[in-house]
């Protein structure tokens, strides 16, 4: 018994060690499925409040520069406004039919936005942490958008903050189209520049040109259709050389993200649901076959 | 509560807080970050627990990896140098060697400095790669990312122990 605790007494530290090492591998591979690891991350609320703080201070900097840009993007956006409604209207003859449209696709969405408070696009897997969390009605899995096209899709939520898989993520895997092509295949990351990422799995078969712009597809149930993606730079073949990989230039600068906005789309969630009591329903099947009656 | 826990702690926030506003920010040739970080473990006295040092350096890597999104990367990279840290130093040591000695230019010699510092910094930084890239692991940005990284931080730790010694 004297021999045990004093063998104990000298390696302690060692003990220590290996607990410590293990505590910090367990925190590593539990990462992506454990909802309570969200305290170990920028979506807890101490480490939110300090990258909230610096971020308004470097915001505070770049406020002319931003301002500059929008103005610009808004005067673009009054002249392509005037120039379709009137081209609208030539064609309907009905003053009205614009705003009841707009309505319509309006009513279906709830939009949150957000700041970046962090933000990463140098690494394998870039998180970007936003100011809102479960207390704005953030939800896990909702759609995560910006100005000028997608961003990514919620992961964790803490209650003030939350943090987002952006595009630039091995993880993300958003299923897009060509516009007006209707072929789709999804959109992944192969790492590198920060403005390329990858449409994997378009069929052989299928007819575009460099340029073509790429939207989500709305299959992926976490976008609706028709947010912008980017635009078609490259084709090549796919290692098995049974359909096409297509590089994207992003039309998301993600090195100077610092407003987003969030779908809350209530048809989504509803469309999800479905997608995974089906999948479900599949799995008992091939689990239990028996159990089909 | 000794002046020594308060120095350190002191001196642990002005460390982490450097790498995550300043440093995490540089990528020199898109694949070399400073990790400056280490400068802390390094400066653990000969004969100082090795409890202690292993608690500081698991501490420390905690609240980065909290800031980075890397749970558990930071830590457990960080840990290991401070367990391997006694080792390292050990056969810079003759016999005149004070108990208590800290390691630095002065008190190692230059050279011997410099190979202390090369040793853990690299075993700290191919670790902490190693375990991030864990998703897609591609050998050749492994390496440089790694191999840079390495040598921007050890510069940058020469640099500031230089400034230092003139003080």
């Amino acid at each position: 018994m004297h021999n045990l605790t004093e063998f104990l007494a000298r390696y302690k530290h060692w003990f220590l060690f290996v607990f410590l090492e293990v505590t910090s591998v367990v925190l590593l591979f539990r990462f992506n499925d454990y909802q309570g690891s969200v305290w170990f991350t920028s979506a807890n609320f101490v480490t939110g409040k300090v990258y909230e703080l610096s971020s308004n201070l470097t915001s505070f900097f770049t406020m002319s520069k931003n301002n500059e840009q929008l103005t610009q993007r808004n005067i673009i956006l009054e002249q392509e406004v005037k120039e379709l409604s009137t081209k609208l209207y030539e064609k309907t003859r009905d003053p009205q039919f614009l705003s009841r449209g707009q309505y319509r696709t309006l009513a279906k969405f709830r939009l949150i936005p957000a700041k970046v408070v962090a933000n990463s696009i140098n690494r394998e897997d870039n998180l970007i942490t936003i100011n809102k969390g479960s207390w704005d009605g953030v939800r896990k899995d909702m759609g995560v958008v910006c100005g000028n096209g997608i961003v990514g899709t919620v992961y964790f939520v803490g209650i003030h903050y939350s943090v987002v898989i952006p595009v630039l993520n091995s993880k993300s895997n958003i299923s897009c189209s060509i516009s007006g092509r209707n072929y789709f295949g999804y959109l992944r990351w192969a790492g590198g520049r920060s403005d390329i990422a990858y449409l994997d799995d378009v069929p052989r078969h299928a007819r575009f040109k460099i340029g073509d712009r790429v939207i989500t597809s709305g299959y992926s149930s976490i976008f609706p259709v028709g947010v912008l993606v980017g635009k078609v730079k490259h084709v090549y073949n796919s290692k098995d050389g049974l359909s096409f990989r297509i590089a994207i230039q992003l039309s998301t600068d993600f090195g100077t993200l610092r407003d987003v906005c969030l779908i809350d789309d209530s048809s989504i969630l509803e469309q999800r649901h479905v997608i995974e009591a089906a999948r479900d329903s599949m799995k008992n099947l091939t689990q239990d076959p028996t159990s089909e009656e | 509560m000794n002046t020594d826990f308060l120095k350190r702690f002191l001196w642990a926030s002005i460390l982490i807080i450097l790498q995550v506003f300043l440093l995490n920010h540089i990528h020199m040739f898109g694949i070399a970050t400073p990790l400056l970080y280490v400068y802390f473990i390094l400066l653990f006295p000969r004969n100082y627990p090795q409890w202690s040092a292993m608690l500081w350096a698991f501490a420390i890597g905690l609240t980065l990896d909290a800031f980075n999104n890397t749970p558990g990367v930071t830590a457990a990279s960080l840990t290991l140098i401070a367990a391997l840290q006694p080792f390292a130093i050990r056969p810079f040591l003759s016999r005149e060697s004070s108990e208590t000695l800290i390691p630095g230019m002065r008190t190692l010699g230059v050279f011997n400095f410099i190979v202390y510092i090369f040793v853990l910094t690299t075993i700290h930084i191919f670790t902490f790669f190693s375990l991030e890239m864990f998703s897609f692991f591609n050998l050749i940005e492994w390496a440089e990312c790694a191999g840079a990284s390495t040598a921007l931080t050890i510069l940058l730790i020469l640099v500031i122990e230089q400034m230092r010694s003139r003080i």
